[in-house]
């Protein structure tokens, strides 16, 4: 989940510019730079229509009101009327063009994200815990969008509107305007050291609200252990530091704010009493007129507002960068491999063309981690359409039979043969296309139960949906729900059992009519009339077809063509049920203990 | 809530508005300097008058700087402390509220009230009030100026005002519209990553790569225009606030320019006159901002009340405070009890003796009402009188924290905290107590793990931490039971995800522990539970059948039944 927690992955800042990124992210705004120059453009004429206001007052004041004419005054006033109608508009497309760029941007880069990480191998996502990557996806692409939305691409702007006020005070009196300039460092240099420090009193700021929320988040989800381990007490005294501590960075947080807001206005007036006192003089000695002054003290404060806002672009381009660098490392990962070998002699598009579902594993050996290995040289092989039960302890590496199987992982030595075809030789998509995987977890996905069942696969009709569903006597329940096939399932099919979701992975199989059937039979109990249409629909789905059933249920065992049994990594025996059974290995000795119980039981049924 | 707040940090606040006051006066005088400042220009005094105008703007602004900084940390610390009292006070509730309130409540809900509701109620006693008597005060004293420089221009510059102030708000609430929009987009986009990452090895088991990446483009372009909905308010709301100043300043150019002209006004009282425009532009701005925050301030205390409302699982009154110990011996008497008021009964007239020391294992299908059964012994499930009695007293007349602290419950779901294994295990100990809590390790199977964790019992477990199989969580939570020594011990299932084998070791290593104990057990294993001195099998809320394993075993009922169904996987496990 990436609610509060989220924000306890901490951003580490570092340069704010990086050429490296810089050039990255530019190949991402290329596609859309004639936007960048229209908001650039737009930009402009802000500021243009912006800065001839204060012009315009010094004309009224000079022109009109000191030598007391009147004609004139209502064209002036126009004129002022028409410069604030354009910044109206100007600033209502630039804001607007500015998002449309950055949006267009960000969809681009994060749908590209998202493909990409679908694109990963299974090791990757071992290695990456899921918060983790939706916060790339999420956070660090919106982290980029903010230098648009900010307006960091209009800084070129910002430095254009800085020279433009720059031109228009030189113009109108030289001395003035050089005598204004020297409060500029003053304000840049508090205005920076203000808002760096306060980053870091947010950041600490941030850090600890996480922690109270991580606190919290914790004691709610524990808090029956809270009170009947009778915590209250100590857990609010820990509670109480947390929040003491946070409460004391928020106050240190209103300090700086409460000083650098004061301050920036102290320097505002300042360089008011500036401008009086040296344009004061400038106009006893009739240097300068009346509007000068005025708009000396107007074009003052409008030089003040790109500079304040300098640090803080600085600080969204630090956070850009910072976030630019795990996309790059994200989108640098290497994709799953496709076909990684050359497909057979006489092609496997031959092959796959007569497949009958003939499955090998020739000694077979793997490992999640160096050094434990899960399988240790396995081999067996499935005729096609023999039904192989496969038995044995939980981490026997009967799952990840399966996973390799697919090609989530890859055999660290050996080889998978499908039809005489090394499985590596076939893309991966084709090859789950041919295989039928249905997984204890039974896992549904967003939609209706229509579209899990067909997978919006386009070939597989309504009727064939409906068909399979019946097959597997799951069209009774679907027909009973709000829509029937339409009904909307929910994330992760929350809003149905585990029995309903098992039937609806068998309909999803025999929708497909695969090769070869994988089912990793469900150890959860469901109630007796569930399970006995769960044995029925496995029935119908394995009838004729391949099939490798990891079984949990006597049943399903005694009912295999073929038992294997797989002890720590490696295949124990293997056989049929009555072989196993008259070899006296491992399958009988359990069979046996099984088997008396059943008539022990029978027999006291009997008896009561 | 409010009155008790602004009460409790009267000092600040009034200190805070104080200082506003100050503030404001000092920051309209400075208008009037500039109308002397130019006033005198016009009268061609010496440069050195002009140097005191100046001297004395600078100084108003320095010693502004100084009062406005003050008001701020006032009234603004005064909102964080009251959000820090409210927050530990939020806490402290919760942690009494009874296991009913939390069936009802989930865990998001409760910290959206904590965080969200929490910054509402912030944003209102700071910002919110500071920023209302700063409008207030600025629109007094500029007005009033304003009207003394000349009545005729005020009305004029303000005309504009409320036509723009409508709209804005007009804007600004649908501008609350988007931005939730876009929440909603991005949460939803989100919530689809978590989905899609989460269960990867079926989008690429099942070549659902392509559908996936559709249904995500899908939703990333819903949230891109719900953001550009966002810009076309925001675009709007930008330069309407800006058209604030700028209106004013037009009406006061064309209008003052004229009064000037024809002598109405001095061009001194102009300049003063359009820096009080120029005052009223920010305030005005604010209020919209204010009235929004006061609205959510509202709404948010109205949350937090809603649980602070909430009575606690307190004692009542037919408390015995003699009560001080309890040997264990647990009698119900026709008890039948719903999980949740006016819910379908869990158990149903249900009658059951247990002696001081026995092992009782609880035996039923899922849903035969085991686990509120265990539940109703800490108090978690409330019972009417007269129907649970410990030691011959009605449970509900044992003080909570005497009853508790003789319980020793170890769950299925074995919840840690992100703490070290050690702080773990002796979450319950008032003092510590490293002997016991090795004891009770060893004593739970865990000790031979201890040698893979990277720090013994020092290891931190979870988040950012070191995380444990389910074996080992649901180990240290027996632990974390047995360093207690409670009287009276539960294990729900609570070996459940360990081997079978491993089970029987550790089952058999406490039998020295469950003989003095009361030991209620419920397990779904065989040979767990012909451990039990006594087999109680529960189906649909009662007793059905009741004896040691073997003889029902031979009855072959319920209990028989079930056995059988067993799967072969156990069996392997058992036996192999």
């Amino acid at each position: 989940m990436s609610g509060p927690r989220g924000i306890q992955e901490e951003t580490v800042l570092g340069k704010a510019y990086d050429a490296r990124l810089v050039r990255w992210l530019w190949g991402w705004v290329r596609p859309h730079r004639r936007l960048v120059l229209l908001s650039l453009m737009l930009f402009i004429c802000v500021s243009a229509v912006q800065l001839v206001q204060p012009y315009l007052i010094k004309v009224a004041i000079d022109n009109y009101m000191v030598p007391g004419r009147l004609e004139g005054l209502t064209t002036v006033a126009l004129l002022f009327l028409a410069a604030l109608v354009g910044e109206f508009i100007f600033r209502f497309l630039e804001i607007y063009v500015m998002e449309s760029t950055g949006q267009a941007v960000v969809y681009d880069l994060r749908t590209a994200v998202f493909a990409h990480l679908q694109r990963l191998p299974a090791r990757f996502f071992d290695r990456n815990p899921v918060g983790r990557l939706v916060t790339r996806v999420t956070t660090d692409v919106e982290s980029l969008n903010e230098v648009f939305a900010s307006g960091v691409v209009t800084a070129a702007g910002d430095l254009i509107k800085l020279a433009g006020i720059v031109a228009v005070m030189l113009w109108m009196d030289v001395k003035l305007a050089l005598v204004t300039f020297t409060v500029v460092p003053v304000m840049l240099g508090l205005s920076m050291f203000f808002r760096l420090r306060l980053r870091d009193v947010y950041r600490a700021l941030r850090l600890r609200l996480a922690r109270i929320n991580a606190a919290l988040n914790e004691s709610l989800t524990g808090m029956p252990l809270v009170q009947l381990f009778r915590r209250q007490r100590r857990n609010y005294r820990e509670f109480e530091a947390l929040n003491r501590s946070h409460r004391d960075a928020d106050t240190h947080s209103v300090w700086y704010d409460s000083v650098f807001s004061a301050v920036v206005e102290w320097v505002g007036t300042l360089s008011v009493a500036l401008i009086i006192w040296y344009g004061g003089g400038q106009i006893v000695s009739e240097a300068i007129t009346f509007g000068v002054l005025v708009a000396f003290i107007e074009y003052t404060q409008r030089f003040f507002q790109p500079i304040r806002e300098l640090s803080t672009k600085y600080t969204v381009m630090q956070a850009a960068m910072a976030s630019s660098e795990r996309l790059v490392a994200l989108l640098k990962e290497a994709p799953e491999p496709g076909a990684v070998l050359p497909a057979a002699a006489g092609g496997s598009g031959v092959a796959a063309a007569a497949a009958r579902g003939r499955l090998e594993f020739e000694n077979v050996w793997f490992h999640y981690h160096e050094g434990e290995e899960v399988l240790r040289g396995v081999s067996f092989h499935v005729d096609p359409g023999e039904k192989l039960a496969i038995v044995g302890f939980t981490g026997s590496g009967k799952t990840t039979l399966n996973k390799l199987l697919v090609r989530l992982y890859e055999p660290t030595s050996g080889r998978i043969l499908l039809d005489g075809d090394d499985i590596r030789s076939l893309e991966p998509r084709a090859l789950r296309r041919r295989l039928g995987v249905v997984l204890q977890d039974s896992f549904l996905f967003r939609g209706t139960v229509a579209s899990n069942i067909a997978l919006d696969e386009p070939s597989i009709s309504r009727e064939r949906v409906e068909a399979a569903a019946r097959a597997v006597e799951a069209d009774a329940f679907i027909r009973r729900l709000p829509g029937g096939y339409d009904h909307e399932v929910r994330q992760r099919g929350a809003n149905f059992s585990t029995g309903q979701k098992q039937l609806l992975a068998f309909a999803r199989a025999l929708a497909f009519d695969p090769e070869v059937l994988i089912l990793d039979e469900a150890t959860s109990s469901v109630d007796p009339l569930t399970e006995s249409r769960i044995q029925t629909a496995l029935a119908q789905v394995t009838q004729g077809r391949t099939s490798i059933i990891i079984a949990h249920r006597l049943s399903t065992i005694v009912g295999a063509d073929r038992i294997l049994v797989l002890h720590k990594g490696a295949v124990a025996e293997t056989g049929t049920h009555r072989d196993l059974l008259t070899r006296g290995g491992l399958y009988a000795r359990l069979y046996r203990i099984q088997e008396r119980r059943e008539q022990e039981s029978a027999g006291g049924a009997a008896e009561s | 809530m409010i009155q008790e707040m602004l009460a409790r940090y009267r000092g600040r606040f009034l200190a805070g508005g104080l200082l506003l006051l100050a503030t404001n006066a000092l920051a309209a005088w400075i208008p009037l300097l500039l109308r002397d400042a130019v006033e005198a220009l016009r009268a061609r005094p010496e440069v050195a008058t002009l140097g005191r105008f100046a001297l004395f703007i600078a100084a108003a602004a320095s010693v502004q700087a100084i009062v406005r900084t003050g008001s701020r940390l006032c009234v603004l610390g005064a909102s964080r402390s009251i959000a820090y009292d409210l927050r530990n006070r939020f806490f402290a509730h919760l942690q009494q509220l009874p296991a009913s309130f939390y069936a009802r409540h989930t865990t998001g809900d409760l910290m959206s009230r904590a965080v969200n509701d929490m910054m509402s109620v912030r944003s209102f006693f700071g910002p919110g009030l500071m920023n209302l008597a700063n409008t207030a005060i600025v629109y007094v004293a500029a007005l009033g100026l304003m009207t003394w420089i000349s009545p005729v221009l005020t009305v004029a510059a303000l005309l504009p005002l409320p036509f723009i102030m409508l709209t804005v708000q007009r804007v600004s609430r649908r501008l609350y519209a988007r931005s939730r929009e876009v929440q909603e987009r991005l949460a939803a986009l989100s919530e689809q990553v978590q989905e899609n990452l989460s269960g990867i090895h079926l989008v690429k088991t099942y070549s659902r790569e392509a559908e996936e990446g559709d249904a995500f483009n899908a939703l990333c372009d819903d949230y891109r225009r719900a953001n550009l909905g966002l810009a076309r308010v925001r675009g709007l709301l930008v330069p309407l606030m800006g058209s604030l100043g700028g209106a004013g300043t037009l009406i006061a150019v064309w209008v003052g320019g004229r009064l000037v002209a024809s002598g109405g006004i001095t061009l001194g009282e102009f300049v003063a006159f359009s820096a009080y425009l120029g005052m009223l532009v920010w305030p005005t701005v604010a209020m919209g901002w204010v009235i929004n925050s006061f609205q959510r301030g509202a709404v948010a205390m109205r949350r937090l009340r809603e649980i602070l409302d909430l009575p606690t699982e307190t004692d009542d009154a037919r408390v015995d405070p003699g009560i001080t110990t309890l040997r264990g011996g647990i009698e119900i008497r026709g008890l039948t009890v719903a999980r949740e008021e006016g819910g379908h009964p869990a158990l149903e007239d249900l009658s059951l003796r247990i002696a001081p020391g026995e092992t009782v294992a609880l035996v039923g299908p899922v849903g035969s009402g085991k686990s509120t059964l265990a539940d109703i012994l800490p108090r978690f499930v409330r019972v009417p009188d007269g129907t649970v009695y410990l030691d011959g007293h009605d449970i509900n007349t044992i003080p909570l924290a005497v009853l508790r602290a003789h319980i020793g419950y170890a769950p299925q779901e074995a919840f840690l905290f992100s703490r070290t294994l050690e702080e773990n295990i002796a979450f319950g100990l008032e003092e510590p107590a490293p002997d016991e809590v090795r004891k009770a390790a060893a004593l739970s199977g865990l000790d031979r793990d201890l040698e893979g964790f990277p720090e013994g019992l020092g290891t931190r477990v979870g988040e950012g931490g070191y995380t444990l199989s389910g074996g080992q969580r649901q180990r240290a939570a027996l632990a974390r039971a047995l360093v207690l020594a409670p009287t009276i011990l539960i294990l729900d299932d609570s070996l459940s995800s360990v081997d079978a084998e491993t089970e029987q070791e550790i089952l058999g290593g406490l039998e020295g522990v469950t003989r003095e104990r009361t030991t209620l057990l419920i397990s779904h294993r065989l040979a767990a539970v012909a451990r039990a001195d006594r087999v109680v099998v529960l189906d649909a809320g009662k007793v059905v059948e009741e004896g040691t394993a073997d003889e029902l075993l031979a009855r072959g009922g319920l209990f028989a039944e079930m056995a059988r169904r067993r799967s072969l996987e156990e069996e392997m496990e058992a036996r192999a």
